[in-house]
């Protein structure tokens, strides 16, 4: 990963962590459920704040969900956390019909999401929930790509009304946004790059990647477009039908399968909209494996995440592209 | 004690729910009646007496809440909301259709849910083993803003099965939820067979007092117990409550009663009229304890209780309206610590009016005084305090009488009518068949009136005079020396219990014939009519079936 020294990280949890205790000071209605993972994801921030409105109820994910549900119907607005790997993976069912079919104000928080958990291994590595949770009718579906992002979506979806699943990746990511004016729109994506021969359409701590493949191919004369598809649902038809018009061709990064993930989605808009060449890149399709902190960019070259097979999907899409 | 239920009024509200709870099914050709059935008397006795809620005002924030976790009582679930005035009951007849609010499964109404959904459904269920979570969450909540709301969860025993049941578990025990009530609708059955067999649950209090819970077992088709045991939970602090109700998948209709057969099953539309017929003739026996001794009362309720009678007839008798004296209402104020079983107290007084306070306060469930001791308005008022009160009112007719004329304008509010069969005043008297003509054309014309409460056979009841006053339309009966004084209490009981049984299969059978459906009634009531076989002549009819 070319990540240079000037480049600043900082940590998606504490940034929602953080969030969440402003949120809670300004609106009583705000609560949290947690399942013995609340110092990880940070929720014990608000729980150290506000005691009587954090409740853990332990390894049990399909009852945090479900407690959630119930504090909503009860008039709060429920954030309810812990690793991807079990919200949802442990409770498709109870988010379908207790909270996305009554549309429920539950915000699912979850962390650790992708291959980047590293030592914990595949049993950790969530890569599907992006395509179970944008299945399901009345959810909406966030990646955010920094901690920057994380502060605004956060805000959003405690004043939005209705479900969301929001996955956050487990390492420092770099800050995409330090102009910190940008907006965030649920439903639009946002250009980060203006470029005429490509877009590469990102999400999660990819879009860092897809900004460093960006400069790459810019060095060997290619101009790409670099698009923040942090709302993975409702999705930006018109901006992704855009950018195939005036690029021709399609790229998509994500730390999730290639199938059901971004990739999907973005192939499923344009086969409708404006049919161009698209390469996803994205976990093909096979499970993970544990690496130590320090192997971590090396977990994901094994297994194609990087920025060099960013832009060698650019490359080979433009080459199929009539434009 | 439950008390203050109106108790009369509570059956048939409940019998009403199970009535159009058929309705819909039959109609869809689907739903889940043995669930709902089972679940009749929890949810009844919950929506109809004892949780705080206003059908005109759904979103009330002082409201309880309900959230029916076993959602494929659903039928059941939306009949009693109906009954309790949330929607027209006719609506059920579009049950799991397209196009129907009444999804098959029941979904919370919000902004969101309007086509499919009914107000004052609070949770969408279906997928088993969630409610219970839902309802810690309200629970929280509600605690969290120092709110008074209750929250009542109904669960199954099936679900139980889930993980999840146990997760919520362990977690209202932890939060310590003394504002969650949980009710299991321990039926032992679930799809694929008896609970026991497919996944062992036993011994459930055990368990649920291991995590934490306190927990009251009781007779789920029993609403006193219900009741009960609900206002014991209102005492318990910092503790979640969880009653464990025995009950009967099916109960109500006797074929379908404890038979796994008809878990998800639709019996079929052309049977509609007769299974009415059968939930509409739910009968209950009363044993009066005046009957042999004049003493000994203690005794003699203990003894028909554990026979599991329904009521216990109380015959108030002070010497001025009839020749006997009996006891008043400091006896009853001692025998009420007895039993949660209601009591049916019969005035046989002069100016019930002067003395009704001290019956209310006596804490009786039902109390009847005599046409002949009040006028209109001294009734009137009578009536109104009753009902106040939550007490089933109703009036008593000697042999020589009729009801009165005035009665007839306020039969709504009239839960049961006395026909006496002898001389009130002494017991030991031979019934006066003549009443039956009366009791006809009496059952009659209450109905065409608007009258729907229960008639009550008092005199003379024994195991032949039953059926006699069964089949004139009575159904509540008043059984003293058939009782006590054979020296048999047990097999009396269930002698008098097995005349009414008859008295009901003769009745539903005569009522197939007129209908066309003799066979077809008499295959799937076949394991229900062999014991009466011989009695009701059927039996060469019945081998033939197979």
């Amino acid at each position: 990963m070319l990540l240079g020294s000037e480049k600043k990280t900082a940590d998606m949890r504490g940034a929602y962590g953080d969030t969440l205790v402003e949120l809670g000071r300004d609106d009583p209605r705000i609560v949290c459920v947690g399942g013995d993972t609340t110092e990880s994801l940070k929720t014990k921030k608000f729980g150290d704040k506000y005691p009587e409105r954090m409740f853990n109820v332990g390894i049990a994910e399909a009852n945090i969900v479900s407690v959630a549900a119930g504090l909503v119907i009860a008039g709060k607005i429920a954030f309810a956390s812990t690793y991807a790997a079990f919200i949802p993976g442990r409770c498709v069912d109870q988010i379908r019909n207790t909270i996305c079919y009554p549309y429920l104000d539950v915000k699912l928080v979850v962390s650790h999401a992708g291959l980047t958990v590293g030592p914990d291994g595949a049993s950790h590595q969530q890569i599907e929930d992006i395509a179970e949770m944008r299945a399901i009718p009345n959810m909406r579906v966030l990646v955010p790509a920094d901690a920057v992002s994380v502060k605004y979506l956060i805000r959003m979806i405690a004043s939005t009304s209705g479900p969301f699943y929001m996955r956050l990746a487990r390492p420092s990511c770099d800050i995409i946004y330090a102009d910190q004016s940008r907006a965030f729109e649920l439903g639009r994506g946002n250009i980060l790059e203006d470029g005429s021969d490509a877009t590469i359409i990102g999400c999660g701590l990819m879009v860092s990647r897809a900004l460093e493949a960006a400069k790459e191919l810019k060095r060997k004369g290619v101009s790409c477009r670099v698009v923040d598809m942090f709302s993975i649902k409702p999705i930006d038809k018109d901006l992704i039908a855009r950018c195939a018009k005036e690029t021709g061709a399609i790229a998509t990064a994500e730390e999730h399968n290639v199938i059901g993930g971004l990739g999907g989605v973005v192939s499923e808009v344009i086969g409708e909209t404006y049919p161009v060449p698209i390469k996803r890149v994205g976990v093909q399709d096979i499970f993970g494996e544990s690496a130590r902190d320090e192997e971590i960019d090396m977990l994901l070259e094994q297994y194609g995440l990087t920025t060099t097979e960013i832009a060698k999907a650019v490359l080979e899409a433009r080459s199929r592209s009539r434009k | 004690m439950g008390f203050n239920m109106r108790y009369l009024d509570l059956k048939r509200k409940i019998r009403d729910a199970r009535m159009w709870a058929i309705q819909g099914i039959t109609e869809a050709g689907s739903g889940h009646p043995g669930a709902s059935f089972s679940a009749a008397e929890i949810m009844g006795t919950l929506y109809f007496k004892r949780m705080r809620h206003d059908p005109s005002n759904p979103n009330w924030s002082e409201r309880d809440y309900f959230i029916n976790s076993k959602a494929h009582s659903a039928p059941g679930f939306y009949s009693t909301l109906a009954v309790a005035g949330y929607f027209q009951p006719e609506e059920l007849r579009t049950l799991r259709q397209l196009g129907s609010r009444l999804q098959g499964h029941p979904v919370r109404y919000s902004e969101h849910q309007k086509q499919h959904s009914v107000p004052g459904i609070e949770y969408s269920g279906g997928s088993e083993g969630i409610g219970l979570s839902v309802g810690i969450g309200i629970a929280l909540a509600k605690k969290l803003d120092g709110k008074k709301n209750r929250v009542f969860v109904l669960i199954g025993d099936g679900e139980s099965d889930e993980g999840q049941i146990w997760e919520a578990s362990m977690a209202a025990g932890k939060f310590k939820l003394d504002n969650l009530v949980t009710i299991l609708d321990r039926n032992r059955i679930q799809q694929d067979g008896f609970t026991e067999d497919i996944m062992p649950l036993d011994p459930m209090k055990d368990k649920w007092t291991a995590f934490n819970w306190e927990v009251f077992e009781v007779d789920g088709h029993r609403v006193e117990q219900i009741v009960d045991a609900l206002n014991k939970a209102a005492q318990v602090h910092d503790k979640p409550v969880m009653i464990l109700a025995n009950t009967v998948k099916g109960n109500g209709i006797r074929h379908m009663a404890n038979n796994p057969q008809w878990h998800g099953k639709a019996p079929p539309k052309r049977q509609t009229e007769v299974l009415l017929e059968e939930l509409e003739s739910e009968c209950l026996i009363a044993p009066s304890i005046i009957a042999g001794e004049r003493e000994n009362y203690e005794d003699k309720i203990r003894k028909v209780e554990r026979e599991g009678v329904d009521m216990i007839h109380l015959d108030v008798m002070d010497g001025r309206f009839v020749p006997n004296t009996t006891f008043f209402a400091d006896t009853i104020k001692k025998l009420r610590r007895l039993t949660s079983l209601p009591f049916d107290t019969h005035l046989m007084i002069e100016n019930p009016l002067e003395k009704i306070q001290d019956y209310i306060d006596a804490r009786c469930d039902i109390i009847t005084v005599h046409a002949e001791a009040c006028t209109e308005n001294e009734f009137r008022e009578i009536q109104e305090r009753l009902i106040d009160n939550g007490i089933s009112p109703g009036i008593a007719i000697n042999p020589g009488t009729d009801v009165p004329k005035w009665m007839y304008h306020s039969l709504h509010n009239l839960d049961v009518v006395i026909v006496m069969s002898v001389h009130p005043g002494s017991a030991g008297q031979k019934f006066m068949p003549e009443v039956l003509t009366k009791m006809v054309v009496l059952n009659k014309q209450l109905r065409q009136h608007g009258f729907r409460g229960y008639i009550e056979a008092d005199g003379g009841i024994d195991a032949t005079t039953l059926q006699q006053t069964y089949d004139a339309g009575a159904r509540i009966f008043v059984a003293g020396a058939a009782v006590y004084s054979g020296g048999d209490i047990h097999g009396s009981v269930i002698q008098l219990r097995n005349k009414a049984e008859v008295a009901l299969e003769r009745r539903l059978l005569n009522h197939a014939t007129q209908l066309n459906i003799r066979a077809d009634w008499m295959k799937a009531r076949k394991h229900i009519l062999i014991p009466y076989a011989n009695e009701l002549r059927i039996e060469e009819e019945l081998h033939a079936i197979r």
